[in-house]
């Protein structure tokens, strides 16, 4: 068993390497696309303030006047070293800018996942032990919250709360009542696969005979859900984990804006107005490492939570 | 015990069916009208209003809501209803845009893999997880920021972002029909590998990618409308949805310029997905 799991822990680290370099390759090959002179056009803008001597430097640097797979060599060669490059907008360099940015957006994204855990544990409790009619209108939550966009929560949001209940300021972006409606933004689509999830598997479990042993032993609904059905039914989540950070991380970029944030959001969106590939290049793929690491902890840890999975058939899936 | 049970069981299965025969539920039915309103809206938009969603009246700036103008008017005068109407086709073709990529390139790929599966199977394997490993909506970001900023790049970049899920569930149908009796039995007949791909396997598979593509068509909806907001679409004069909420924003004094768009959209997405879980059920 144990020699099964470590070759099995060993093939998925194995192939999660191989994604995050072949992800990296993937973005750097769709951000080459761009008209070849377009990042020197942005060098050569002469609002960046950059001299010649500047200019031929980061030339050089990225290799820019050799082939892209030469540029491509070097790029992910200085990645795998832990060298993230320089803003071509800023001349900073890429590893500071995220740095800088990152606390602001992970205090968001932990604030909205905790509310999105909530609201999802919220739903499907409701969903399943409230009064039928509405249990009907909570199981039906779900699929609403998918269905409005981000900015719209968000601008609806600050419509109510800010401009006329005064509950915080759009000129105080990090303020603690401000940082929590933003999280309340990103939470609520996050929350409506998880929930629906939660849900599903909550109705499966109470189906099995353990919970109707439970039941005849005199148990409550509350009771039975706290002991009994919260443990399975969070299984199936912990392969959402992966899904969810990449709602997280995307929908930061729609929330930041609004809210006016400075967080990892806002430096992609910088980015693209400013054509400033190495800054694209680098939180794309950091994102990507950040998923496949997640993804990874996750399928690792399930066989260890629950023993019916096997590992040598998740092997080979 | 046993008795009991198996007697309530048959009573709610024979419920279950009654059920779903009595055929579509009230919500479904709204859906499909919302539905047909915007297709509407998207090919005879003149028919509509009487108003140019370009020239405005300076007479009527930020008016609110009236019987004249229901969704009011914005900074020049224009009417927001006829910015909404007349931004419908290029908010809903690009949502189909991207649908037609995601559902043609995905689905190629997954039946490509769980059909011939072996190392063509680890290949494109490898190629889905790759996308899947970069957040679906920083990718359309960046792929859009590379083609240029205009809607049908970024009807282009959500079908790409859009991929990886189509071809999953190809796959999974797919080898979940290639292994049923009858497809087995088609080769003892004679059948090479097309025909049964094509006759059997296909007809088999499509439905719940079909089911996917409607979910999706909101989705994209959504992602398009996002990215339009950003300001990765056309630029205006054109009144893409998301860009009527962008620049609705900036007036706080007249909030219905961002409440009517947006409350379109949540309306057409909510309604194809009622549609789309209509479909799946009643399969």
């Amino acid at each position: 068993m144990t020699s099964g799991y470590g070759r099995f822990a060993l093939a998925r680290a194995g192939q999660a390497a191989v994604v995050v370099l072949l992800a990296y390759v993937l973005t750097f090959l769709v951000i080459s696309v761009l008209p070849g002179d377009a990042i020197t056009n942005s060098l050569r803008d002469p609002q960046s303030g950059l001299s010649e001597a500047d200019i031929q430097r980061i030339v050089q640097y990225y290799g820019l006047d050799q082939p892209v797979l030469v540029q491509l060599a070097l790029s992910l060669g200085r990645f795998l070293t832990g060298e993230l490059g320089f803003s071509l907008q800023s001349n900073l360099p890429v590893a500071q800018i995220v740095g800088d940015a990152l606390p602001s957006t992970l205090t968001l994204a932990s604030t909205a996942l905790a509310i999105a855990v909530v609201f999802a544990i919220g739903i499907a409790y409701g969903a399943h032990y409230a009064p039928p009619r509405w249990a009907g209108l909570l199981r039906s939550i779900p699929s609403f919250f998918l269905s409005v966009p981000n900015f719209v929560i968000g601008l609806v949001l600050i419509e109510l709360f800010a401009f006329r209940l005064h509950a915080f300021t759009t000129t105080d972006p990090n303020s603690a009542t401000a940082t929590l409606f933003a999280a309340v933004t990103l939470a609520i689509p996050v929350s409506a696969p998880l929930a629906e999830v939660l849900i599903a598997s909550l109705d499966h479990e109470s189906r099995q005979e353990y919970a109707l042993v439970a039941r005849s032993r005199g148990l409550d609904g509350a009771q039975l859900f706290a002991r009994h059905l919260v443990k399975p039914s969070a299984l199936p989540s912990v392969a959402m984990v992966a899904l969810i950070v990449g709602e997280l991380l995307g929908g930061s970029v729609i929330t930041e804006t609004i809210f006016g944030r400075d967080g990892i959001g806002t430096v992609v969106q910088k980015a693209v107005t400013g054509e400033d590939q190495p800054v694209l290049q680098a939180v794309v793929s950091l994102s990507a490492v950040v998923f496949v690491a997640v993804n990874l902890a996750a399928d690792l840890l399930t066989p260890l939570l629950d023993p019916r999975v096997n590992v040598r058939e998740a092997a080979n899936a | 015990m046993s008795a009991d049970l198996n007697f309530a069981r048959l009573r709610s299965a024979g419920t279950a069916t009654l059920r779903s025969r009595a055929g579509i539920s009230p919500t479904v039915l709204v859906s499909f009208l919302v539905i047909l309103l915007v297709v509407l809206w998207s090919l005879f938009p003149s028919l509509f209003t009487g108003y140019s969603p370009v020239n405005g009246d300076t007479g009527s700036k930020l008016d609110a809501p009236s019987l004249q103008h229901w969704f009011g008017t914005d900074y020049l005068g224009r009417d927001q209803y006829a910015r909404v109407v007349y931004g419908t086709a290029s908010s809903v073709t690009s949502a189909l845009v991207a649908v037609a990529i995601g559902l043609v390139v995905g689905s190629t790929i997954g039946l490509a893999s769980g059909f011939r599966g072996g190392w063509l199977d680890a290949t494109l394997g490898r190629f889905v997880d790759v996308l899947l490993a970069i957040p679906g909506f920083l990718l359309a970001v960046v792929i859009v920021s590379s083609l240029g900023f205009q809607t049908i790049n970024a009807a282009i970049a959500t079908g790409v972002s859009a991929v990886a899920v189509f071809a999953r569930l190809m796959r999974a149908e797919v080898i979940r029909v290639r292994r049923s009796a009858f497809v087995e039995a088609s080769y003892l007949e004679g059948g090479n590998r097309l025909q049964a791909l094509l006759t059997h396997v296909l007809p088999n598979a499509y439905r719940s990618v079909l089911v996917l593509a409607v979910l999706q068509f909101g989705t994209s909806i959504m992602v398009i409308a996002s990215l339009a907001f950003l300001g990765y679409g056309d630029p205006p004069p054109s009144s893409d949805w998301g860009l009527l909420v962008a620049s609705g924003k900036t007036y706080v004094t007249a909030p219905w310029l961002v409440y009517a768009p947006a409350l379109v959209i949540v309306a057409t997405v909510l309604s194809i997905n009622r549609i789309s879980r209509w479909l799946r059920n009643s399969k």
